[in-house]
């Protein structure tokens, strides 16, 4: 079989799962931008192909294109025949009106992105993939399920796979033998295909999501941002999970901030959608579940004069399927011993070692990784000081405890600390950058814009009375110079915008 | 003239948040490689023509071209659900990590659990100069 062929096939196969994705999540993306139906549709989509392989294993039925397509088309057939489309609350129809030099801006920043995006695509498909993790553990998870035609009880209980990561997510390594049932043979470098198709979908959430939310500028920036986060988006990180949980991350927060608006309420759209991204942020990283938990914690507080009912749903809708992903994988493999931590360091006896462990950690992260990257972190720091608060800002301390649990989690690495930070740190982090992004481009929408917190009235009849600072207050919102633009501070916003 | 500092203020804000945005976005193209880039393009470019490059010249290869081909004949000579044990330099650990990549399905295991395997399979170790080894591609192969 000739490379253009397998990438075909393997094409085929993504554009099946982004199929059934369209019509399992057009129950719950109704009124999103296309951008943002893309990205939840290919997500969707994606645990769908991931879930219809395994019944078809469970079959003992050999897994083929064919078999994967008819079984894909009957649950999307089946979705859409019984399905019932919701809207998401909260979603505005007018059309957007931006001055003609801001629309040349934006049309800059989606050719860069592109062009960025390219380059990536390049380097993914140039060669077979070759991470170190996906020799080691997710191609080679995928490749014995796609070959053995099942999940071999080895893969967990084998001594001699102590290397592989009995304890990880699946949805990777099935993705991948999904698609090769697709090709027809495990062809290392037409599966890679995968990695540019999160990449995007990635980007499209963002710049969708912002577009709908703050501006059409501020989707452009978060995007331009994110495609030149190089470092993640790299030849080195096709075949890994770094990249799709990347996208994991976004959808989920823009779940969230959906979620969080104040005329939300318990919309069902709403709640989905959460469920859909901590489902699969879960089923691709450990670290998912934790970021999913952190996120509902953050929610619980953003929502604390919400009612009750409202504020438990979403969190539920955001904890319960990670939950119960980490129930069914402990059913499947069992219990697992995690090697790459010392646990026993959580011993009360141990206690005493733990401080100076964190504090050789934190010394090593601030000596050499935020030193090295000291430009980006000041501009960071300069942006987020010159800018208002923007609608994603309560997720800003997510960003911060999610780092503080990769401090602790090197801290008590069962390797040397100071391998680790060194090999994984950089890495692991930037896959939180394109949701970082969007914290960022939430605040273009706040450029010279007054300053106003958000604030949750649940007293409120008119929830629009109290619209987020990032919407009501921006230079370049959709609604600059609206209703919200009244008083001296709205004519000062008017006259810039002229 | 209030609004007009406010004015000021608020243009110095948003001129200061543009330049930290450059910056940034500056700081994170820095990881970018345009020469390489370019011999991925051209490389892709060749692939797709059906010019397909020798597995031992793939990236993942990088630390021993050589092992490729010690690898395609192992797994020419075992059936796909034998249990082989690869006896191979310790370092770097690619070494391990390729054998039980490339052999899949079979299980392939390493010396210390040589004792479960059918095959055994040694490439550039002391272990691959004893008698009765079927010579290999860059190594012996023992059936037992």
């Amino acid at each position: 079989m000739t490379l253009v062929v397998a990438f075909a096939r393997a094409l085929l196969g993504l554009l099946t799962a982004f199929g059934a994705g369209v019509a399992m999540s057009r129950a719950f993306t109704g009124g999103l931008t296309r951008r943002e139906k893309a990205a939840w549709s290919l997500s969707t989509g994606l645990l769908v192909q991931a879930l219809c392989l395994l019944v078809l294993l469970a079959l003992r039925v050999t897994p083929r294109a064919l078999n994967l397509l008819c079984l894909e088309a009957v649950v999307a057939g089946a979705v859409l025949m019984f399905g019932r489309r919701q809207a998401g609350v909260g979603v505005r129809e007018e059309s957007l009106k931006v001055s003609g030099w801001v629309r040349a801006f934006v049309v800059g920043l989606a050719v860069l992105a592109v062009i960025a995006w390219l380059v990536f695509l390049v380097g993914a498909l140039s060669d077979a993939m070759w991470a170190t993790d996906f020799i080691a553990f997710w191609g080679y998870k995928g490749k014995v399920i796609f070959l053995s035609s099942g999940v071999p009880r080895r893969l967990f209980e084998d001594p001699a796979l102590y290397f592989a990561h009995r304890e990880y997510p699946l949805l990777v390594p099935v993705s991948l033998a999904a698609l090769a049932s697709f090709v027809g043979e495990w062809n290392d470098q037409a599966l890679a295909i995968l990695y540019p198709a999160c990449a995007l979908a990635t980007l499209l959430a963002l710049s969708g999501f912002l577009e709908r939310r703050v501006s059409r500028l501020a989707g452009a920036v978060a995007a331009a941002l994110a495609s030149l986060c190089f470092f993640l988006y790299r030849p080195g990180n096709a075949g890994t999970a770094e990249v799709p949980f990347a996208l994991g991350l976004v959808l989920v927060c823009c779940a969230a901030a959906d979620a969080m608006r104040p005329e939300a309420g318990t919309n069902a759209a709403n709640v989905a959608r959460l469920a859909v991204a901590g489902l699969f942020c879960a089923c691709l990283k450990q670290e998912g579940t934790l970021f999913a938990f952190l996120v509902a914690a953050a929610m619980w507080w953003s929502l604390r004069r919400a009612p009750a009912r409202r504020r438990r749903l979403g969190v539920a809708a955001l904890v319960i399927p990670p939950s119960l992903h980490w129930a069914a994988l402990y059913l499947l493999r069992g219990n697992q011993t995690r090697r790459d931590f010392d646990m026993t360091l959580f011993e009360p006896r141990r206690w005493l070692d733990l401080p100076p462990l964190i504090a050789l950690v934190l010394g090593r992260m601030l000596g050499t990784e935020a030193r090295q990257s000291a430009v980006a972190l000041a501009a960071i720091a300069a942006y987020l000081f010159m800018t208002r608060r923007g609608i994603l800002d309560p997720f800003i301390p997510v960003f911060a405890a999610q780092l503080a649990c990769y401090a602790v989690a090197f801290s008590v690495s069962s390797f040397d600390p100071m391998y680790a930070v060194d090999g994984a740190f950089r890495r692991i982090v930037m896959t939180l950058f394109p949701a970082f992004a969007l914290v960022l481009g939430a605040r273009v929408g706040t450029f010279g814009a007054a300053y106003r917190v958000p604030e949750w009235d649940h007293q409120s009849s008119e929830p629009e009375a109290i619209p987020d600072a990032g919407e009501s207050s921006s230079l370049f919102s959709r609604r600059a110079g609206g209703p919200h633009g009244a008083g001296m501070t709205g004519k000062i916003r008017k006259w810039i915008a002229s | 003239m209030k609004w007009a500092a406010s004015l000021r203020a608020s243009k110095i804000r948003t001129g200061i948040a543009v330049l930290s945005l450059l910056v940034l976005a500056v700081s994170l193209a820095g990881s970018f490689e345009p020469a390489a880039t370019l011999a991925r393009w051209h490389h892709l470019a060749r692939t797709l023509g059906g010019n397909a490059r020798p597995e031992g010249e793939a990236t993942g290869f990088w630390f021993d071209p050589d092992y490729a081909a010690f690898l395609a004949d192992v797994k020419k000579r075992t059936p796909a659900n034998a249990t082989v044990a690869v006896i191979v330099p310790f370092r770097p650990d690619l070494y391990r990590y390729q054998a039980y990549y490339q052999l899949a399905p079979r299980r392939a295991v390493e010396d210390r659990w040589k004792d479960e395997a059918a095959f055994i399979a040694t490439y550039r170790t002391d272990a691959g100069r004893g008698p009765g080894g079927t010579p290999i591609v860059n190594g012996q192969l023992w059936t037992r």
